[in-house]
C-alpha cells in the first residue's frame, strides 16, 4: 500500500493578524529600546515557529475511509460516512474533514483519541444524476493557534448512486392507459392485511419472521401479507409530457416515488429494458437505479 | 440549500473564559498607570459579555460603536488632555478591547481578540517593566495560548489539556526564544517617536535639597538599583557611601545643584595609585540624570560624563534600567581647588542670624584651623541633644536658627545642610553630597540591594592638606543609622518605643520569619535577574557579547540570517523528534503474527494464502514437531488476540514473548515421509 503523503501547509486566515502583531511588537521595542517588549516579541516568534510541527504532526497517523454511501436523489444532499482511525500513539484534535471540490461545510471532529477511530458522516450536494466516482477527501486542521493550516488528500474508490430529481406532474398517470391486468387480485407480498404463513427461506429477509412462533417452539416460519392492488401501472418515458430527456427521466422518478407510497405494483418500460411491476423498497431502488443509470 | 460559510454566531465558552482570564492578567499595569476609568470600563465590558453572550445579545449597531468609541476618545482627552503618548494610547487600546469584547461573536473575532490581548500585553510593557507586572503579562500571553488552543481543539474539549499544549509549547519555545534574545540585532530605528513620559518624572532624588525631600523617600521601598562587586572586594556597609548628585549652592538648610553638570568642562583624568573597587550596577528608571556610585567614581562609564565632584551625569534621563560598570576609588587624591571655584565653594546665603554667626566665631576662637573647628563642630551635634527622625516637621524658611539652638530635631538632609552651612560660615569650603548608604545583601544573588529609602545626604569639606574629606554629621547625631541601615535602624528605635511603627506586630513577626525572608531574597535574586540580563539587554551590550563569543556583526542582516537559522534548526529537530514519537502505531498484533510467519517460513514452513492461523499452526507443528508446543500457544494466542472478545495487553505480552523465543535454535524441518 502506498504510504500517505506527508500533510502540506499553508497560511490560516489568522497569519495576517499574526505578522501585522509581530510588526507591531517589533516596531515598538526598536523605537523605545524596550527588552521587554522585545522578549515579547520573541516569546510570541517562537511559540509560532515551534506550532508549526504541531500543526503538521496533527494529521500523521490519521487514515479516513469512506464506507458505502446511499442513493441519493439529484438536488438533495449524499452522505458519505468516513471513519477516521488515529492510527498513531498521540491524541489528534480539531481535524477537519471534507470533500474535495465539493462546496460545504467541513466536518470538524474535535478530538480522536490515539488508537480510537470516529465516525462521521460527510455532506455534499448531489448535482447530477447517474453514477459517481467519490473524489477526494481532504484532512485539515489549523489546530494549535490557527494560524496555519495543514491539509492532506485522501484517495477514496467510494462509487455513488445519484438519481434523477423528482419533478413533474405527481398525480399517477391514468391506470387505464397501462394496466396490465383487469381483474384486481390478491398479491402475496408485501401488504398490510395478514394472509398467513409459509415455511422461511434462507437468505430472505428477517422481518416477517413470526417470532413469536419461533418462541412457542415452531420452525421459522414467514408471515405473509397481501394488498389490494387496483392494478399495477408500468411507466413509460413517452408518458411523460416533456420534451426533454432529463425531464422526463424526473417525472418518472415522481411517479415512481408516488406509486411507492401508494404501495400500488408498478413497473418501467424503458428502451433499455423493462422492469415487471411489482413494489417493495428493493423494488423501488431497482427501478430508480435504472432511470439514474439511463 | 445553502448553508452559511460561518455559522458559527457564538464564540464557545470556554475558550472565552480563558481569554477572559488572560484579559485579567493584562489589567494590573493598566491600573497603576492609567486613569481609573480605563480598567474600571474594561473591566465592566468583561462582565458584560458574560451576561450578553448566553442571551445572545451583542454590541450591533455602527450607530452605537462609532458613539461609544468617539465617546471613550473625547474622555480619553479630558482626562490626559492630550491623545498622543503612551498613557493615552493604551487607553484607547483598551476601550477598544472593550468595544470588541462586546460586539465579537464570531470564531473570526476570538482570533482577533486574542491578538488584541497580545498587544494589551506589549502596552503592559511600555507601562512598567517590573518584574512582578512581567510575571503577570506572561501569564496574560500563556493565557491568550490556551484559550487559542482551546478554541482550535473544539470548545468540548477537557479542561487540562489545552494548558498542556500550551506549556509543551513554550518549553519547547525557549531555546529558541534565548536564540532570538541573544542574537536578534535590536536595530535603532531612525523614526523614534517620543512617549511622554508623566509618570517617570523625576521622584525625589532631584538637584535640591530641601527639608523633606528626602525623608519623603525614606519611607519608599522601591528598588534604587542594585550593585555586584566582580572582584570580590566589598567595603563594610558602613562605608558604602553611594554618590549621586553633589549639590553646592547653598541657601541655609536647603541646598542645590549649581548648574547644569554637562555644561562644565570635565576635569582631567587621572587613576589614582590604590586599587580600586570595581561595581556593576543595574539602575532602575527613576526619571533623573545622576548615576550611582561608590566614592569617589574615576572611570566615566559610556554615555555620562564625570561631573565636576566626582559624580556620574548620564546625558539622557534614565527611563530604562542600565546596567554599567564603573571603578570606585575609596582614597580620593588631593586635587588642586582653583581660587575661583573656592570662591563658589564659599558662598553663604545673606541671611545668617547673627545667632550662627556668633556660634561659629565661638569655634573660631578656640582655634581657627579647619580640622580644630569641623572637631568643635561635630562635638556641638554630638552634646547638644540633637536628635534623629525622620518626621522632624516642617521648618519655616529654612529656619537655621530653628534648627540649631530649639528644636534640634532632624532628618540626615538637615543635619548635613546644616553642617556644611557652618562649614562655610567658618571659612572651611563644603558641599553636600546627595547618595544612598548602605544596602540589603542577597546571598542567593549575590549583588546589594538599595532602595530609596536607603537615600541618604552627608558633607564634604575641604582640607588643605587632604583635599576632599567625607563627613557624616548623621554618624555622630545616630551612629547606628549609619551602622545599621535605616530600616533595620528604625526596627530598633520601634522596638524600644522610641517612634511609632506603622506596621502590624504580625507583619513585623512574618517579616522576619525565616521562610519569608528566604522568599524575599530569592523574589530579589530573580529580579535583579531580569533587570540584569533582560531589561539592560540593548544593542550596546548585544555587541559586546557577540564580540565576546568572536562574531563580528557587521550589519543586521546576517544576524537576523543566523538567529533564524538557528530557530529553524531547532524546529527541525523537535519535528523529527516529535515524528518519532507520534509514529504510527500500527496493529501490534497483526506484527508480531507476521514475525513468526516470517520466522516459520526461514525454516521452511510458508503460509499459504488460503490457509486460516489454526490450519497453519497444524501443519508447522506437525513439520517443527520440537516447536510444536510453542507454536500452539503463538496460534491461540493470536487467535485470541485479534479475534476474541475478551482480548487484553496480556495475551498480546504473551504472545510477543513466545514470537521471540520462537526458533531461537536452529532447527531443521523433519522431512516427513509420504
Amino acid at each position: 500500500m502506498k504510504r500517505p503523503r506527508m500533510a502540506r501547509i499553508y497560511p490560516a486566515s489568522g497569519l495576517a493578524g499574526l505578522l501585522f502583531v509581530l510588526t507591531a511588537i517589533w516596531y515598538a521595542a526598536a523605537t523605545q529600546g524596550n527588552a521587554a517588549a522585545y522578549l515579547l516579541l520573541f516569546v510570541l516568534a517562537a511559540v509560532f515557529l515551534v506550532s508549526i510541527p504541531h500543526t503538521l504532526l496533527n494529521l500523521v497517523g490519521l487514515k479516513a475511509t469512506a464506507e458505502s454511501v446511499k442513493p441519493a436523489f439529484a438536488g438533495s444532499e449524499v452522505s458519505l460516512p468516513v471513519e477516521i482511525l488515529n492510527q498513531s500513539t498521540v491524541g489528534r484534535h480539531g481535524i477537519e474533514l471534507s470533500v474535495l471540490g465539493c462546496k460545504g461545510q467541513p466536518v470538524r471532529i474535535n478530538r480522536i483519541p490515539a488508537g480510537q477511530a470516529t465516525r462521521v458522516t460527510l455532506r455534499f450536494a448531489a448535482s447530477k444524476r447517474g453514477q459517481h466516482q467519490m473524489g477526494m477527501l481532504r484532512l485539515e486542521c489549523v489546530y494549535p493557534l490557527g494560524f496555519l493550516r495543514a491539509y492532506r488528500s485522501v484517495t477514496t474508490r467510494q462509487q455513488y448512486l445519484v438519481y434523477p430529481r423528482p419533478a413533474g406532474d405527481p398525480n399517477l398517470p391514468l391506470e387505464s392507459a397501462s394496466r396490465s391486468e383487469n381483474k384486481p387480485q390478491p398479491e402475496l407480498g408485501e401488504g398490510d392485511d395478514f394472509a398467513g404463513v409459509r415455511p422461511y427461506i434462507l437468505g430472505e429477509s428477517q422481518r416477517h419472521i413470526d417470532w413469536k412462533a419461533v418462541a412457542r417452539g415452531h420452525e421459522l416460519m414467514t408471515k405473509q401479507f397481501s394488498t389490494d392492488t387496483r392494478g399495477s401501472l408500468c411507466f413509460e418515458l413517452a408518458a411523460a409530457r416533456f420534451p426533454d430527456v432529463e425531464d422526463q427521466l424526473s417525472q418518472l422518478t415522481l411517479w415512481v416515488i408516488e406509486a411507492e407510497r401508494e404501495r400500488r405494483a408498478y413497473g418501467l418500460r424503458l428502451p433499455t429494458g423493462e422492469i415487471a411491476p411489482s413494489f417493495g423498497q428493493a423494488h423501488f431502488h431497482q427501478c430508480l437505479r435504472a432511470l439514474a443509470l439511463f | 440549500m445553502k448553508a452559511p460559510r460561518h455559522k458559527d454566531t457564538r464564540i464557545p465558552r470556554r475558550p472565552f473564559l480563558w481569554l477572559a482570564a488572560a484579559l485579567l492578567f493584562t489589567l494590573p499595569p493598566m491600573f497603576g498607570a492609567l486613569s481609573s476609568w480605563v480598567p474600571a470600563i474594561f473591566l465592566i465590558a468583561l462582565a458584560a459579555k458574560f451576561w450578553m453572550e448566553p442571551r445572545g445579545y451583542r454590541l450591533r449597531s455602527l450607530v452605537w460603536k462609532l458613539l461609544l468609541g468617539a465617546t471613550a476618545l473625547v474622555c480619553i482627552f479630558v482626562s490626559y488632555g492630550s491623545i498622543k503618548g503612551i498613557e493615552p494610547g493604551v487607553s484607547l487600546i483598551a476601550i477598544l478591547m472593550s468595544l470588541k469584547i462586546l460586539e465579537a461573536h464570531t470564531g473570526r473575532e476570538f482570533q482577533v481578540m486574542a491578538m488584541v490581548a497580545w498587544i494589551l500585553c506589549l502596552c503592559g510593557f511600555f507601562l512598567s517593566q517590573d518584574l512582578s507586572i512581567a510575571v503577570c503579562l506572561l501569564t496574560a500571553f500563556t493565557l491568550v495560548l490556551v484559550a487559542l488552543i482551546q478554541f482550535h481543539s473544539g470548545s468540548s474539549a477537557a479542561f487540562w489539556p489545552p494548558v498542556r499544549t500550551a506549556c509543551k509549547l513554550l518549553a519547547q519555545a525557549l531555546p529558541i526564544i534565548a536564540a532570538l534574545f541573544l542574537f536578534f540585532p535590536r536595530i535603532a530605528t531612525g523614526f523614534r517617536f517620543q512617549i511622554v513620559q508623566s509618570r517617570l518624572s523625576a521622584t525625589g532624588f532631584g538637584d535640591q535639597l530641601s527639608p523633606g525631600s528626602i525623608s519623603s523617600l525614606a519611607k519608599s521601598t522601591r528598588v534604587a538599583f542594585r550593585a555586584e562587586f566582580p572582584d570580590g572586594r566589598i567595603p563594610s556597609p558602613a562605608a558604602m557611601y553611594w554618590r549621586g548628585a553633589v549639590l553646592r549652592q547653598c541657601n541655609g538648610l536647603e541646598w542645590r545643584a549649581l548648574e547644569e553638570p554637562a555644561s562644565i568642562p570635565r576635569f582631567s583624568q587621572h587613576v589614582p595609585e590604590s586599587e580600586g573597587i570595581r561595581q556593576w550596577i543595574t539602575i532602575e528608571p527613576y526619571g533623573g540624570h545622576w548615576m550611582f556610585a561608590l566614592d569617589w567614581p574615576a572611570t566615566p562609564v559610556t554615555g555620562t560624563t564625570l561631573a565636576p565632584g566626582h559624580c556620574l551625569w548620564s546625558a539622557q534621563a534614565i527611563r530604562k534600567a542600565k546596567r554599567y560598570e564603573v571603578t570606585s576609588f575609596p582614597k580620593n587624591r588631593k586635587e588642586e581647588l582653583h581660587p575661583r571655584e573656592r570662591k563658589i565653594l564659599l558662598e553663604v546665603p545673606a541671611r545668617i542670624s547673627p545667632a550662627v554667626w556668633q556660634l561659629v566665631q565661638s569655634w573660631k576662637a578656640t582655634d581657627p584651623s579647619p580640622r580644630a573647628v569641623l572637631r568643635t563642630a561635630l562635638q556641638f551635634f554630638r552634646t547638644q541633644h540633637f536628635r534623629y527622625s525622620l518626621s522632624p516637621g516642617e521648618y519655616q524658611n529654612n529656619d537655621l536658627d530653628e534648627f540649631l539652638f530649639h528644636r534640634r530635631l532632624g532628618f540626615c538632609e538637615h543635619y548635613a545642610a546644616a553642617f556644611a552651612t557652618l562649614m562655610r560660615l567658618a571659612g572651611v569650603p563644603a558641599r553636600v553630597v546627595v547618595g544612598y548608604l548602605g544596602g540589603e545583601y542577597n546571598e542567593l544573588g549575590r549583588f546589594f540591594l538599595v532602595r530609596e529609602a536607603d537615600t541618604h545626604a552627608w558633607c564634604e569639606v575641604w582640607l588643605e592638606d587632604s583635599g576632599w574629606v567625607r563627613v557624616d554629621p548623621t554618624s555622630v547625631v545616630a551612629p547606628d543609622r549609619v551602622n545599621l541601615g535605616l530600616n533595620l535602624f528604625l526596627e530598633r528605635r520601634a522596638a524600644s518605643g522610641q517612634v511609632q511603627s506603622g506596621q502590624s506586630q504580625l507583619a513585623r513577626t512574618l517579616a522576619r520569619s525565616r521562610i519569608f525572608a528566604e522568599a524575599r531574597l530569592a523574589w530579589q535574586a530573580v529580579n535583579y535577574a531580569w533587570d540584569t540580563r533582560v531589561l539592560s539587554f540593548d544593542s550596546e551590550t548585544q555587541k559586546s557579547f557577540l564580540g565576546e563569543i568572536g562574531i563580528r556583526s557587521n550589519g543586521p542582516l546576517p544576524l537576523i540570517g543566523w538567529s533564524f537559522a538557528i530557530a529553524s534548526g531547532l524546529i527541525v529537530i523537535y519535528a523529527g523528534w516529535m515524528g518519532l514519537f507520534t509514529r504510527v502505531g500500527g496493529d501490534r498484533v497483526k506484527t508480531l503474527y507476521k514475525q513468526f510467519c516470517r520466522k516459520a517460513a526461514r525454516l521452511g514452513v510458508h503460509n499459504k494464502p488460503s490457509e486460516g492461523p489454526s490450519d497453519f499452526a497444524n501443519r508447522a507443528a506437525r513439520l517443527l514437531p520440537n516447536e510444536s508446543d510453542r507454536i500452539r500457544r503463538i496460534s491461540d494466542a493470536y487467535i485470541t488476540a485479534r479475534y476474541s472478545a475478551s482480548a487484553t495487553p496480556v495475551v498480546t505480552e504473551e504472545l510477543a514473548k513466545e514470537v521471540s523465543r520462537f526458533a531461537k535454535t536452529r532447527l531443521r524441518p523433519v522431512k516427513l515421509k509420504t
